[in-house]
């Protein structure tokens, strides 16, 4: 096994069982605590594939901005804090019924990814990602990146629409 | 830099072919904004609204005929785009001249500000959809298009279940997008394009590994399933849209169906279809995928479900959530034929069913506004209390069902027609007994209005002329395109040719 396998590896192990956590926990502090390593991990994985500039993104973004938001928003609504997550409601039947179309989705994904002949790029790895996703951003890509700024307006104002207090 | 140079070129003249979105984007800020500036009035933001869409249709009418891959292929310009486009404007501007008379909307000092301006978010981001041909900027209108209806859907914030619905709406949404984006990075894996044009180059030229391309494929079209609600990947739709607001019900009932059929029919006719110049009318299916056949079996199940679970509900709204549900059904048997004959009667369908569905939506409101109930029990004896909007809704409801003298029936001769020349004769065969099945469900409302409390001491509901003159906006046109239909015809015949761009 080489260093990257084993990096690989590491990063997978934290992603999975942190995300296991998340949806799992009944405490919600538990669960935004670890969503932390799973943002963390994804970031991992990023930087592994040479994607530096997601990678940072990813970090400022998720974990600085809304994993930050999610914790705040858990400890100043009081009433959340000490709630447990109930989970117990679901019957027996569902639980079966999920459980085995998430084990064939699951099949189906590892068959898919272990037998297929995927594409592979030409160009060789770049020192730094972020000068070539500047310039795809303005010109080959420019009107979804002027669309986003767009959809992020809408977002905005509606969530200030549903946040606001009735008059 | 010649590069840049030719960059620069093709952006000048995608921007002059942008001018209806910019007039859509300007109508979403301006209708906000002036809802700020004057205050009095809760109306304002609503003209905004109508005057925008009415130059965004002046400019979408100067661009007929056009046919241009602009800003380096994320989006097409071309005269299947331009249908949608009109159709969507048509509903929005529809949909805002029944907000103006909605009773639900103008309760308890509400602003309706943001309501209007959602409207013209949406219509840009269906706009978008109508036109995109690069996997990411499809996401991207997507998204602009759930999270103006997510927030739309809930607009009435104080009733439990639109705010219900609007949650319903955005988990839902929130997986699907979450399987298409999926889908949408397997296809990039395999092909290494986003660009729908260059992975069916690609398609063409290379051998793909037939199943990672189909579950990859099939997880997008789960995307755009959840759109046009087609079973499986409908079970948002009945609560929605009994939730929401009526005039939104009508309007994702039709409009974002269009945007998603539109989107489906480009993604299978760009990406999967032989794009050899001449072979335009025949579409031979480039991969392996039987594309006909799931599509088909998709078609039957949506159809199958929406009628059969129709009959069981009580609710009007409700009732035509499935009818909606079901229709998807009959639109997407034009689909599975996948050939022009095929596409052409989606278009012709769609046209029709714009004008049937928000009819009968319409009147729902209207009867809503004067007696408070969706129930179908609550409709007994309005034939008599309020003789036009009964008669109305019978018409409405004929047409629904698909017999003559109707442009329902016309919608659904054209499908029915596609499908039986393709040689699908089982698939016009379920499709005909599912119009039975809707026609006992649609006669029962009816029946409560004209056979039940006759004699009925309640008094007769009275509505303004305006409110009238709107009703037969949609009526006449549901009547005289059943027996006058060749201009619809001709247009859907005009713009089926999807623009490939050789």
């Amino acid at each position: 096994m080489d260093i990257f396998s084993i990096v690989f590896y590491l990063f997978a192990v934290i992603i999975v069982v942190s995300a296991a956590i998340v949806v799992m926990s009944k405490n919600i502090m538990y669960s935004a605590f670890s969503l932390l390593f799973t943002f963390f991990g994804v970031a991992g994985i990023y930087v592994l594939l040479n994607a530096d500039f997601i990678a940072v993104t990813q970090i400022m973004i998720y974990i600085g901005g809304i994993l930050i938001l999610i914790i705040f928003g858990v400890m100043l609504t009081s009433r959340i804090t000490g709630v447990d997550i109930k989970s117990g409601t679901t019957g027996k039947v569902q639980i079966a019924f999920a459980g085995v179309i998430s084990l064939v989705i699951a099949i189906t994904l590892i068959f898919l990814f272990a037998n297929t002949k995927w594409f592979t790029s030409e160009l060789k790895p770049h020192q730094s990602t972020i000068e070539d996703i500047g310039k795809e951003l303005l010109t080959n890509y420019l009107l979804a990146f002027e669309v986003a700024s767009v959809l992020l307006l809408i977002a905005i104002i509606g969530a200030a629409f549903i946040a606001r207090r009735k008059s | 830099m010649p590069q840049l140079d030719i960059f620069l070129e093709n952006l000048k003249i995608s921007v002059g072919m942008f001018i209806p979105e910019f007039v859509l984007t300007a109508t979403f800020i301006l209708a906000i904004l002036f809802d700020l500036i004057f205050k009095k009035s809760r109306n304002i933001s609503g003209y905004v609204a109508l005057l925008g869409f009415i130059v965004t249709g002046i400019f979408l009418y100067l661009q007929v005929g056009t046919n241009y891959r602009a800003f380096a292929d994320l989006l097409v310009i071309d005269g299947f785009a331009n249908f949608f486009k009109f159709l969507i404007l048509i509903t929005s501007i529809l949909v805002v001249l029944m907000s103006l008379f909605s009773k639900e909307l103008y309760t308890e000092h509400r602003k309706l500000g943001e309501y209007y301006s959602m409207i013209a978010g949406m219509t840009f981001g269906m706009f978008l959809l109508c036109g995109a041909s690069n996997l990411v900027m499809i996401y991207l209108a997507i998204e602009t298009m759930s999270i103006s209806s997510y927030i739309l859907a809930g607009y009435t914030k104080e009733v439990k279940r639109a705010s219900e619905a609007s949650l319903k709406y955005v988990i839902f949404g929130a997986i699907s997008s979450g399987i298409m984006i999926f889908g949408i990075s397997l296809i990039f894996g395999l092909t290494g394009h986003l660009n729908l044009f260059e992975i069916n180059k690609f398609l063409a030229t290379n051998d793909v590994n037939i199943f990672a391309l189909g579950v990859s494929s099939l997880m997008i079209v789960a995307g755009f399933g959840y759109k046009i609600s087609a079973v499986p990947f409908h079970f948002w739709t009945p609560d929605v849209y009994e939730g929401a607001p009526i005039t939104i019900t009508a309007y994702l009932s039709v409009a974002s169906k269009a945007a998603g059929f539109a989107v489906l029919l480009r993604f299978l006719k760009v990406t999967f279809i032989d794009s050899i110049p001449g072979s335009d009318s025949i579409w031979t299916t480039l991969s392996g995928i039987d594309w006909n056949f799931v599509i088909a079996v998709l078609s039957v199940l949506t159809m199958t479900l929406g009628n059969l679970v129709a009959v069981w509900n009580t609710n009007l709204k409700r009732r035509l959530a499935y009818s909606s549900i079901a229709y998807a059904g009959y639109l997407l048997m034009g689909v599975a034929v996948l050939d022009d004959t095929g596409a052409a009667s989606v278009l012709i369908y769609f046209f029709v069913y714009m004008l049937m569905n928000l009819g009968a939506f319409y009147i729902v409101m209207l009867i809503a506004n004067k007696i408070g109930s969706e129930d179908i029990e609550d409709y007994n004896g309005l034939g008599y209390r309020a003789p036009v909007l009964g008669v109305c809704m019978t018409l409405f409801l004929i047409s629904l069902t698909g017999l003559p003298p109707t442009a329902g029936f016309i919608g659904k001769l054209f499908v029915f027609s596609a499908v039986i020349n393709a040689g699908y004769l089982w698939l016009a065969v379920i499709g005909v007994l599912n119009s039975v099945v809707s026609l006992y469900y649609y006669v029962k409302i009816f029946k409560n209005m004209y056979l039940k409390d006759v004699e009925s001491q309640k008094p007769a509901l009275e509505y303004s002329a305006p409110a009238i003159i709107l009703l037969m906006v949609f009526a006449i046109p549901t009547l005289v395109f059943g027996i006058f239909y060749g201009p619809i015809v001709d247009w859907a015949n005009n713009s089926v040719h999807i623009f490939l761009g050789h």
